[in-house]
This record gives C-alpha cells, structure tokens and sequence, in this order.
C-alpha cells in the first residue's frame, strides 16, 4: 500500500516560493482529503508559518510532502492554493489527534513522545489546494516519478 | 545571526532536515534531507546521490530555504542559502562521500548508493524559528572546564600507558580500560590487519558480552572495512536513521544483496571509527560505539585520533620487538594446566584453511597452521617447548619475510584457546620461547 500525504503518523512538510524566487517552507501538523487526493487540505501551526502563507497568498503555488519515518515511503503532491483560513475550532481536536498519531510513530524509532508533543500546533491555519501533480517521493532510484 | 557553531549539534543528521527549492517557473519543490554537513561559519553542502529534482531547479534558481533540527531539544533553525558550486572530488567530497560509503557497504549497496557531488552553498542568513516549540525544553548540560581537564589527564596517562606496555596485549586491554575509564567509551574493540590475507582481525575488546576476538572483517566491509579501506575517520550520529535511509534506497533499487552485520552493539545508535596508520600504511582500526545517538561529538573524534596515532607507534614498536615482549607475559601466566580427563577433538579443514574444536570453530589461517603445528608435535614427539624462531623459519605457516606479526598471530591464538579451549594452553616461558600445556586428552582429525 503506497502511503500518501493525508495518512496518519505521516511527517508532513510544506513548501512554496515567494513572487522573486525565493523559497520558504514549514512543518504541517497533518494533511487531509475527502476527494481521493483531487483536493486537499494541509494544516499549519500559525506560530511558525507567516512566510508560508504570505507566499501562497500571492504565488498560490505549493508543494507538500508526506514521508512515514520508519521506512520513508514518501510521496510529494503539488498544486494550487484555493483557500486560506483560520482553522475552526471543531478541527482543534483533529489536529491533537494527528499529531499524537505522529509522536507514536517516532516514539517506535526511540524518539519520546514529550518531543514531538512539545510542538506547537493550535492555532492553525488551514491552507486549502487543488492537487495537480503527486509524485513518488521515497528515497532510491525512482524518486521523481509522476504517478498521476 | 545565529552562529553556525553555536547549533552545531543540528549538522550531525540524527533528525532529517528538510530543503525547499523552486524551479524557473516558481514552481516549489519540498524533499528531505539526510544531512547537512557545516563547512565553516559562511558555507554548508549538501550531497547529492541522484540527479533529482532539487539539483535541476538549483540550476534554474540557486536560493534554497532548509530547516534543521536539533536533536536535543527539538528546535529547528531556517537557513537561506545561496547554490554556489559542486564537487566531485578533494578533501569535502571525500569527507561526505565516506559516511555514504560506510552505510552503503553495510547495507550491500557498495557502488549504487554513493555520493555524486558535494553541493557547496553561501549561508544567506541563519535563524531560530520562534514558535516552534510551544515548551521550553531543557537544556543541555555544557562541557565545564573540569570536564576538559580530565579528559586532558586522561589523554597523558592512556600515552603513558602505552609507552610503558611491554607487550602488544598489556597494550591494547590498557587503551581499551583507558579510554572507559577517561573518556567513558564503553564500547570499544581494536582490530589489526593481517598482512597475509589483508583483513582486519579483532585482536582486543571491551564491553561487548563476548570478547569477539579473532572476529574479521575484509577491507571494504561495513563501516570498519570501509574506514580500513579508505584510511580516513567516520563518526556517524543517528546510525539507526542512517541505516533505515540506505535500506530504504536499496530496497527501492530492488537490491538483493544481504547486509553485513554490525560488529559491536547490534543496536548502536552512533559509531566513532578511526584508522591506525603509519604514513599510508594501515595496521588496523580502532572502533568505539553507543546506544546514544549523540555519544560521539568533534571532542571526542579529536581525542580518539591522538590516541589512535599513538597506539599505532606502539604496535608497530611491538611487532620489531616480538621475542622479548611475548616473553614478558610469563610471570602473569600460570605454570601448569590442571589435569583434566576431557577429550578434545580438533580437526583440521586444509581447504578453508581452519581449526575446529569439538565441532566449533576456533581459529583460522596463520594462527590455524601454527596451533595444527604445535599439537601436531606435542602428539607425534610429546614436545611441549617452543620458540618464535622455528615457527619463523617453518615455511609451512606462511608467515611472510618481514613485518610477520607473530606477535599478534600468538596473541590470538592464546585468547582464542582461553575461551574456547581452556585444557590447551600457550605460555610464554623465556625470551621467544613459549610452552604448549595440554591438560586433555587430544585427538587430531585432518580433512
């Protein structure tokens, strides 16, 4: 099973570019997606994602990657930006959830969790994006590989 | 700005990074990062081991924007940088292209997985990403002067210690008890290479259960054989992390070659690896690991490499001296085997070139042929007394002309006997001169 950005315990980056050609990026708490990857939504701490979202504010360009530390299957989408909001109180929940999932995961590889949980996650943004490209990401000779 | 230095910890590659790129056409382009290596304050690179994405949209677009991690605490760190060059060859190649070669060697991807160039990059501007962390850690405890000092003390009596030894064992056991004693390196072996079959032989050990004495590794074989090989030193960090990334890649590539086994901890976190060398010539390896992602830092590095180059003078020291050092262990050794009703068969494989005791193996090669020497003569003539200089002039054994390492070929043999066959004793007895003491009944089978 080919492991996507939106999956739980997954270690999620986003990137974009400013309007002169200069990239900024940040760690997302989590991704998801109701369409099958046709859209999606990536979540970032506000704290930590100021350039990120003035960027796709006006490029709209952005990147996300997705990569399961244990083994490093990863998978890179990009796309559109379509939205950008505050996320909603009612995804508060979601997002503690995630990113507990995430400490579980990288407490198997000897990390603590305390680690992962010190991280800030609330408030977020909520970067909305028409995916356009996915790509096979994990690490080998076939990193690069459009796969839709 | 932040001071490259002062994060230093974030350049050991015990937790990925990340680095943003963007094509010609602002395009963004996310991947990780296995390690940054810090050049100096104003330069990192990067290596490149495909000709990925990233490479192409540098060419188009030489910003990149990475963040760093360290370890300890979690913090990351953003860097701006500028792409300036590559490199495929010189010192900074060589430097990322050896922790490459370690994990690919281990992982059977030796020539696959490798390092294509060592991208050079301007370091734009440095700075903590605030907000990271929505809990202040707690810090690290830092290196206090005392600390230095010790570890100072340590360095002048592991020299001492050395200088002093009269054999090439007093030798190795004092550098291995010093270096746990000192520096707290409790893991640590020294192998040296057999100059007949060119492969290193573990000749002393500490904190591993097992001695592991008389273990081998080829020139080219994992992280040891690789450091042998190249005569150049490795310290990884994060070494689960590292290996799980060449795993990754040799799986990806479909490789199906098996992996060479770690020697030491089967569960070490971080490796410290440096070679013993007199100008080119390599006389064996040193090796320290941790179960601590983090044990080994630059100090450590530094302090290992002093004493790496001292106990190479000594071994080399030992292996023009072999008569009279091998003789000073008699006052340690007892004079007699107690007697014992055990019979023991050891059996001789002339193909493989090895001996088996009671079906295990005990030994092979040079030191093999002299102990199916020696129990050969004690059971056809009942000969107990030996000396260096017949097993010299015996062309059978094949020790070579000059630089013949008797020394350590007798070492080993006598520790392999101690554990695997405590009835069949070496002891030195005068200058060059040592006794076999049988206290079993000895069967000998050759095949």
């Amino acid at each position: 099973m080919r492991r996507t950005p939106i999956d739980e315990g997954m270690s999620v980056i986003v990137g974009t570019v400013s309007p002169d050609g200069l990239p900024a990026g940040c760690r997302a708490i989590c991704a998801t997606s109701a369409d099958d990857l046709k859209t999606m939504t990536v979540y970032v701490p506000m704290a930590t994602s100021r350039e990120v979202v003035a960027n796709v504010a006006t490029t709209r360009r952005l990147a996300v990657v997705g990569s399961y530390p244990p083994d490093h299957s990863t998978m890179q989408v990009k796309g559109t930006t379509t939205n950008v909001r505050l996320a909603h109180d009612s995804e508060q929940e979601l997002l503690r959830l995630r990113l507990d999932r995430f400490a579980d995961v990288l407490h198997l590889l000897g990390v603590p969790r305390r680690m992962v949980r010190s991280m800030s996650y609330w408030p977020a943004f909520a970067i909305d994006m028409n995916v356009e490209e996915v790509f096979e990401q994990t690490p080998g000779p076939k990193a690069g590989t459009p796969l839709r | 700005m932040i001071r490259l230095a002062e994060i230093s910890r974030c350049f050991q590659g015990v937790i990925p990074s990340m680095i943003v790129t963007a094509d010609s056409r602002g395009i963004p382009n996310v991947t990780y990062l296995s390690q940054v290596h810090l050049i100096d304050e104003k330069h990192v690179a990067l290596s490149c081991q495909f000709f990925n994405k990233t490479r192409r949209n540098l060419d188009e677009n030489p910003n990149a924007w990475v963040e760093v991690y360290d370890p300890l605490t979690m913090q990351t760190y953003r860097l701006r940088l500028r792409f300036l060059h590559s490199e495929k060859s010189g010192p900074l190649f060589d430097a990322m292209s050896l922790r490459i070669q370690a994990i690919a060697a281990h992982t059977g991807m030796s020539g696959v997985f490798r390092l294509i160039a060592a991208d050079v990059f301007e370091v734009l501007s440095v700075e903590k990403n605030e907000g990271f962390l929505a809990e202040t850690p707690e810090m690290s405890e830092e290196t206090s002067v005392d600390g230095l000092r010790s570890e100072m003390r340590g360095l002048q009596y592991i020299s001492e210690q050395i200088n002093r030894a009269g054999c090439l064992e007093t030798l190795l056991e004092a550098v291995l008890e010093s270096l746990d004693r000192f520096f707290g390196f409790e893991h640590t072996m020294i192998l040296l290479q057999d100059e007949c079959s060119g492969k290193l032989v573990t000749m002393a050990s500490r904190g591993y259960g097992e001695s592991g004495v008389g273990a081998e590794v080829r020139p080219g074989e994992g992280l040891i054989g690789t450091v042998a090989q190249q005569r150049k030193i490795l310290r990884i960090s994060g070494l689960s992390s590292e290996l799980r990334y060449g795993r990754t890649v040799a799986r990806e590539a479909g490789n199906m070659n098996p992996e060479v086994p770690l020697p030491g901890l089967p569960d070490a976190q971080s490796a410290l690896v440096i070679p013993l060398t007199l100008g080119d010539r390599l006389l064996g390896v040193i090796a320290a690991d941790d179960r601590d992602p983090l044990r080994f830092g630059e100090w450590d590095e530094a302090y290992l490499n002093i004493i790496a180059n001292q106990i190479a003078l000594g071994v080399d020291r030992m292996s023009d001296d072999a008569e009279v050092s091998f003789a000073e262990r008699q006052a340690a050794a007892p004079a007699v085997v107690p007697s014992s009703a055990a019979k023991r068969v050891f059996t001789f494989y002339a193909n493989d070139d090895c001996v088996f005791i009671d079906g295990e193996y005990l030994i092979r090669n040079v030191p093999g042929r002299i102990l199916w020497k020696l129990l050969g003569d004690f059971q056809r003539e009942g000969r107990t007394e030996f000396s260096n200089r017949e097993l010299r002039l015996d062309a059978s054994l094949g020790l070579p002309p000059i630089k013949d390492n008797l020394e350590s070929r007798l070492i080993l043999l006598r520790k392999r006997l101690d554990e695997k066959c405590p009835d069949v004793r070496i002891v030195p007895t005068a200058r060059g001169r040592f006794a076999l003491q049988v206290g079993a009944t000895v069967e000998l089978v050759e095949k």
